[in-house]
């Protein structure tokens, strides 16, 4: 009996607000979605009057949007690999010793993710500004002169990947560190004790009982840190100033500044593309997003 | 087991944690500590004072009462603060997690829509929100507001704190949601279906019973949401830089023009020493209040 289905006062209530709270939520996407397909596209809401791809593929064959996704997409793999990697080294760790000072640890862990990255900006500059005078130097002794330049901008830390990589994965450190020590922590010890009595040495140890039993933790800190890193503005804005390193949240940044020479359409496509990875790694990390804004308090 | 099996282990736990430790300290806790030392220099970021900083002690923090910049950005940040976490999220996150337990169909739907603007980066969401905001009369709000006769405008001129007050509102609302969903979860049914039997109606049921129980849960979004909010840089620099006038310049923003713009680098760091103390009292409040267990 389609139709005569009878709703309950709280229930009609229920669909009128999240109708319009979800209208609220979606409303903004509706034009950079109509735009990136629009021939004519503005920075105005309007139906297009033809469909095109040609945003898209200007973005692989006309202008440098391929090349900043790809920037962002080293840098924000490496971080990410590397917060996953010494996050579950240092995870492992906090949550199978007992030494005094575990819980001042983790405490810290709570208060430094607390931290606004906007204060420690200025600090964080000159310490990148001292690490970049000694990669500099080092650099050079090493490296004929005219391959400096190039090398700094894989090795250097102001206006160079290294040190873009290990700042964002510092910032993602302690949330990863949390999760990945609340997974150990639900992990038994016995089957490390099993295997040591089988005679595994360390490295087997690691490969076959703690990875396998740790990769939802692993993963859950892995997705999480790439989400930060991958949507961070701040760090690459204050690091970063050749345009050939450009991340992509500040070449859209730069690109929709500049007033006068708009290309909406290929903006459009570009914040698209960019959003991508973000909305399918939140997607994934969904269920652990409880312990992520909560800092670990239901672990 | 052994007890050089046992000290070998200890050895191995303390050397795991090298890596992290080496990490947190150069770019989080040294930076910290440094920002304390920079903000009682004249350090400025070119010129003289850039190559010989020289020690002033206490004069950046006695020229912050004086600096109306200062208070502003104070005012601007508890506004936001309020306007965007504390109502806005709040209010429409814990409305959806209520409306979401009823039995409705699309459920799935309604909360994935909620959730995208929270997965978007800083720079599409506000790249999106200018086309929303900016052009007076062809911005898709002077549109929408025009049918009610609303005369269009430049909102991030004619309302800028307003404007970013809504969009954070709308960022936020699935952390909230999200929070208060787990919160309400852990009240047992029991309770509802008793309220129910004595005759409670769905207004009493939530004022007398929801309300209370989720006191723990509101209470730790407010916590988390606040530093949160109070962290935010990118969506506000990319939305307005802190602009017109300073009107949406919260305190993050501030230590960012301040330091990177007027280029005084003691100065703006004498200011994030305050908010690093804020977020620092935060962070401590949570931990004794909630008990943290590690």
């Amino acid at each position: 009996m389609i139709g005569l289905h009878k709703f309950t006062r709280a229930q009609a209530i229920a669909y009128g607000f999240l109708t319009v709270t979800v209208v609220f939520c979606l409303l903004p996407f509706l034009w950079v979605v109509l735009a990136s397909v629009d021939p004519n596209a503005s920075l105005f809401l309007s139906i297009p009057k033809g469909i095109t791809a040609d945003h898209f593929i200007k973005i692989f064959t006309a202008q440098k949007g391929a090349r900043w996704f790809l920037n962002s997409l080293v840098t924000v793999g490496a971080a990410t690999a590397l917060v996953v990697i010494v996050g579950g080294m240092g995870g492992y760790a906090l949550s199978r010793t007992n030494a005094w000072w575990k819980r001042p640890f983790l405490y810290a862990i709570i208060l430094v993710r607390v931290v606004p990255p906007t204060a420690l900006i200025v600090p964080l500059y000159k310490v990148m500004l001292f690490a970049n005078g000694v990669m500099g130097a080092l650099v050079r002794s090493i490296v004929p002169p005219d391959h400096v330049r190039s090398t700094m901008h894989i090795f250097g830390f102001v206006d160079g990947y290294f040190g873009l990589i290990l700042v964002l994965s510092a910032m993602q450190l302690p949330l990863a560190l949390w999760i990945i020590k609340t997974f150990f922590d639900l992990t038994p010890k016995e089957y490390e004790e099993a295997a040591l009595m089988d005679g595994a040495n360390v490295f087997q140890r690691i490969h076959r009982i703690l990875v396998p039993l740790a990769l939802p933790g692993l993963g859950a800190a892995g997705l999480l840190a790439f989400i930060g890193a991958w949507g961070d503005f701040l760090m690459p804005l204050t690091f970063i100033s050749s345009p050939d390193l450009q991340l992509l949240p500040i070449g859209l940044f730069r690109a929709f500044q500049r007033a006068n020479i708009l290309d909406y359409g290929y903006l459009s496509a570009l914040a698209l593309l960019y959003m991508l990875p973000a909305v399918v790694a939140f997607g994934l990390a969904r269920r652990f997003l409880v312990q992520t804004f909560t800092g670990g308090i239901k672990g | 087991m052994s007890r050089p099996y046992e000290s070998r282990v200890a050895w191995q736990n303390r050397m795991l944690l090298v890596p992290a430790l080496v990490l947190l300290a150069c770019f989080i806790l040294i930076p910290a500590g440094a920002a304390v030392y920079i903000s009682f220099t004249n350090d400025a970021l070119t010129g003289f004072a850039a190559a010989h900083p020289q020690f002033v002690g206490l004069k950046n923090y006695a020229r912050l009462f004086s600096d109306d910049g200062f208070w502003n950005s104070l005012v601007v940040t508890f506004f936001f603060v309020f306007g965007s976490s504390i109502v806005g999220q709040f209010v429409l996150g814990l409305a959806s997690a209520v409306a979401l337990r009823q039995p409705i169909s699309f459920r799935p739907v309604f909360n994935a829509a909620i959730l995208l603007p929270n997965a978007v980066p800083e720079v599409v969401a506000s790249f999106i929100w200018i086309s929303m905001l900016a052009g007076g009369k062809y911005s898709t709000l002077s549109r929408i507001v025009g049918l009610f006769g609303i005369p269009s405008q430049n909102w991030l001129e004619s309302v800028p704190l307003l404007m970013i007050i809504v969009v954070n509102t709308w960022r936020g609302i699935a952390f909230a949601m999200i929070l208060m969903t787990s919160g309400l979860s852990a009240v047992p049914a029991e309770v509802y279906e008793a309220a129910r039997m004595d005759g409670a109606t769905p207004r009493q049921i939530f004022w007398r019973i929801t309300l209370p129980l989720l006191q723990p849960t509101i209470f730790l979004y407010m916590l988390v949401s606040t530093a949160g909010t109070i962290a935010i840089f990118g969506l506000i620099y990319t939305l307005t830089r802190g602009g017109p006038g300073g009107a949406t310049e919260i305190i993050g923003i501030y230590i960012y023009n301040q330091s990177f713009t007027a280029y005084q680098l003691g100065y703006g760091s004498a200011v994030a020493v305050i908010m690093l103390g804020v977020s620092v009292a935060l962070g401590a409040i949570y931990v004794r209040v909630l008990k943290v267990q590690v």
